[in-house]
């Protein structure tokens, strides 16, 4: 009997809806397609008219795991759009919040929707009665970066906090230090993660070579935010000229459209980030790096699962690093208000599924153009050409009694975010 | 031992923030699996039980294609209790910020340009009571855990609910917030829908509205009150209809200049408390 069709109608433990179709013929993979199944909102629609800070609420409703990304990719490129530079307390909140979001999504994808395949498990409930510490473990540090998001965006999810120019209140110095040492405190919870992924076998049916790109920080230590972006092809591109390296397309079998750079597939994820930037991690993360690495990273996407896990622990020792900053800037500043009403501007940030693109134009203090180009839709590419590997080598080998799973795992890996995949597309004028 | 209710938790387009909601009560996640049968959460679990009658089904997330619109028909014949969580179940959410201008499809290709989609038949966003009989509304963008907890208990014991019916201003003075509209800020707290503990007003910024109007939502006085420190009524109009969707549309349509299609007037109306009268799509008349 020859397989004809693999087709999975609904990956479940990820962001969205979306299914997998493998295809073969006369044996052969012949077609692979990750199908994206969400409904159009077409909200760059109706972004088009509206206040910038409206588009910034509007915009950071794409996704509700990262909203902050959303947010302050927004929050970027308006303020580049009406020329208006923010202080380094403000500069320093926004790092923190981002740490929030990081450890949040992580935590959530590593223990609550990655683990429970490497133990046989349908979700993380079912592995409460073998596994409780793990799992709790991990929930206590996802409900430390919820309430980091919380305290500085002023909800957990869609906090209006962060606004153009600013942020409505600061948190107290009490406040802060109560987060600080929290952060400090849960660290071997964070660790757990690793330790628990690092002695699994990881699978190894769908490794194919990458190309990695992601955000490159101010700075020259970690980090998540800048204006120019780092290739593995040893490539630096400024984020004006993101279309240059996202270069989309449409394809039928999805909501969301597709990116390649130089003709070929890329990934953006903490996977890599890690291949570009791992040597910058410090402290006790960059510990569990060194020792962690190894050259499969380079091709097998299922080492995403343990780069989350220690830039979680990353997230968790930088986060005493902001605030001992931020608490030694005593003034809460004023919110900048913008100085011209028209302008454009593009900026990147790294979600914790990778790099997040957000552009604007603005004319007359309304935005006239949005453009969104989201990580999962990046890499959508990238995950059929593995998915396709896999496929290809697990009937190869006869391995066909849980295949579908094993190419959910995949997939998973990847932590794909659907609802964001499906915008990113440039709207200019209505 | 007293039979658990069975439950399950349904998402449409939308950002997932309402079962996000859900999967960040970590110190309730486990007990929430523990009160009541979960026989259907895909975005926490990859076990699945999709063709069994439910007791009471969770929705979020607006209708926005053609292959939703019979899913969720699906979702109602199998359930006897479904309750729409947060503003794009409850109203369309910000995707249906343009309901009533009739350019949904201009719109579409738009974004969509050139695209031959073959894998989903896209329409205009609306609710879900445009197309089902809906029994509770628990709007927010996202919504506030505790009206989640308290539906889910009362449910689970085959009660009915009672959710909030005051404005954000009504919190806002609870909590002694400096009034932003006296201050010259375009606040929405005196017609949006509260319950989010004035969240926003907290922080000294004006209410955007995401959780939709109020039942008793006097929207042509807040108009004129803005109108009056010098807000241009399209400025009002825009930031009203971001997150009000459909109900804005139904009850506020003529106030606002939208052109009720008839589409759109056929619509039910939305209660956002207490359950709607089981009538069929013509004959039920709402609150309003």
């Amino acid at each position: 009997m020859s397989l004809e069709r693999i087709k999975i109608e609904s990956l479940a433990r990820v962001e969205g809806h979306g299914g997998i179709t493998v295809h073969f013929k006369e044996g052969k993979l012949s077609k692979v397609t990750v199908d994206i199944h969400e409904g159009p909102r077409l909200m760059e629609s109706i972004a088009i008219g509206r206040t910038p800070s409206q588009v910034v609420s509007l915009n950071c409703r794409i996704c509700a795991i990262c909203t902050l990304s959303h947010r302050y990719a927004a929050l970027r490129a308006m303020e580049k759009a009406l020329e208006i530079t923010v202080s380094p307390k403000v500069q320093l909140m926004r790092d923190l919040m981002h740490c929030g979001e990081m450890i949040e999504s992580n935590a959530l994808h590593v223990f609550l929707l990655a683990l429970p395949d490497y133990f046989g498990f349908p979700s993380a409930v079912h592995m409460v009665p073998d596994y409780a510490e793990d799992i709790q473990a991990g929930l206590r540090v996802k409900k430390f970066g919820v309430r980091l998001m919380e305290l500085t965006s002023a909800r957990p999810i869609h906090g209006e906090n962060p606004i153009i120019g600013g942020f409505g209140r600061y948190p107290s110095k009490s406040e802060f230090l109560k987060f600080k040492y929290e952060a400090e405190s849960l660290i071997p919870d964070a660790e757990r993660g690793i330790e628990i992924l690092r002695n699994l076998r990881q699978p190894t049916y769908m490794e194919e070579g990458m190309t990695f790109m992601c955000t490159k920080p101010e700075h020259d230590r970690y980090g998540w935010v800048g204006d120019r972006i780092l290739t593995s092809t040893g490539e630096e591109f400024n984020v004006w000229d993101y279309r240059k390296l996202t270069n989309e397309r449409v394809v039928s079998h999805s909501m969301a459209k597709r990116s390649s750079f130089k003709n070929k597939p890329y990934m953006v994820s903490a996977l890599a980030r890690f291949n570009l930037l791992g040597e910058r991690l410090d402290g006790e993360a960059g510990e569990h790096f060194r020792r962690c690495y190894n050259l499969s990273w380079i091709r097998n996407p299922m080492y995403n699962n343990v780069a989350q896990a220690i830039e979680t622990v990353w997230a968790l020792e930088e986060v005493p690093r902001l605030i001992d900053r931020i608490i030694a800037l005593d003034e809460d500043p004023e919110i900048v208000p913008p100085s011209r009403d028209k302008g454009a501007g593009s900026a990147a940030v790294e979600a914790p599924r990778g790099t997040l693109y957000h552009h604007y134009e603005i004319a007359e203090g309304k935005v006239v153009a949005a453009d969104v180009i989201t990580p999962t839709a990046q890499f959508l590419d990238m995950l059929e050409t593995h998915i396709g590997v896999a496929a290809e080598t697990l009937v190869k080998e006869g391995e066909t009694d849980d295949i579908e799973l094993k190419l959910e795992m995949v997939a998973r890996a990847y932590d794909p975010c659907i609802s964001c995949s499906t915008h990113l597309v440039r709207v200019k004028g209505l | 031992m007293v039979k658990k209710p069975k439950v399950g938790f349904y998402s449409f387009s939308g950002c997932e923030g309402d079962l996000l909601t859900i999967i960040h009560c970590e110190d309730e996640l486990l007990d929430i699996f523990g009160a009541v049968d979960v026989r259907s959460f895909r975005m926490a679990s990859s076990e699945r039980h999709d063709d069994e009658s439910l007791d009471v089904a969770f929705v979020e997330g607006s209708i926005t294609t053609k292959q939703q619109s019979e899913k969720i028909k699906k979702i109602r014949e199998r359930s006897s209790v479904i309750v729409a969580i947060g503003s794009c179940a409850c109203y369309g959410g910000p995707q249906s910020a343009r309901l009533g201008y009739d350019d949904w499809e201009e719109r579409f290709k738009k974004v969509y340009a050139g695209a031959r989609l073959t894998i989903v038949k896209p329409q205009e966003s609306q609710p879900l009571d445009e197309y089902i009989k809906v029994d509770y509304y628990i709007p927010g963008c996202p919504m506030d855990k505790h009206q989640f907890f308290y539906a889910l208990t009362r449910l689970a014991k085959g009660m009915p609910v009672e959710l909030s019916r005051f404005p954000v201003c009504a919190e806002c003075k609870w909590n002694e917030n400096e009034c932003l509209l006296l201050k010259g800020q375009l606040c929405l707290g005196p017609v949006t829908a509260g319950g989010c503990n004035s969240r926003c007003p907290n922080y000294g910024l004006p209410c955007i509205g995401c959780w939709g109007p109020t039942d008793e939502a006097n929207v042509a006085s807040e108009i004129n009150l803005l109108k009056e420190r010098n807000f241009r009524e399209q400025e009002i109009v825009n930031k009203l209809r971001l997150f009000g969707g459909s109900s804005m549309v139904k009850r506020f349509g003529e106030l606002l200049g939208i052109k009720k299609t008839s589409h759109a007037s056929s619509v039910k109306t939305i209660s956002r408390s207490g359950k709607k009268p089981a009538a069929s799509k013509s004959s039920t008349t709402g609150n309003k």
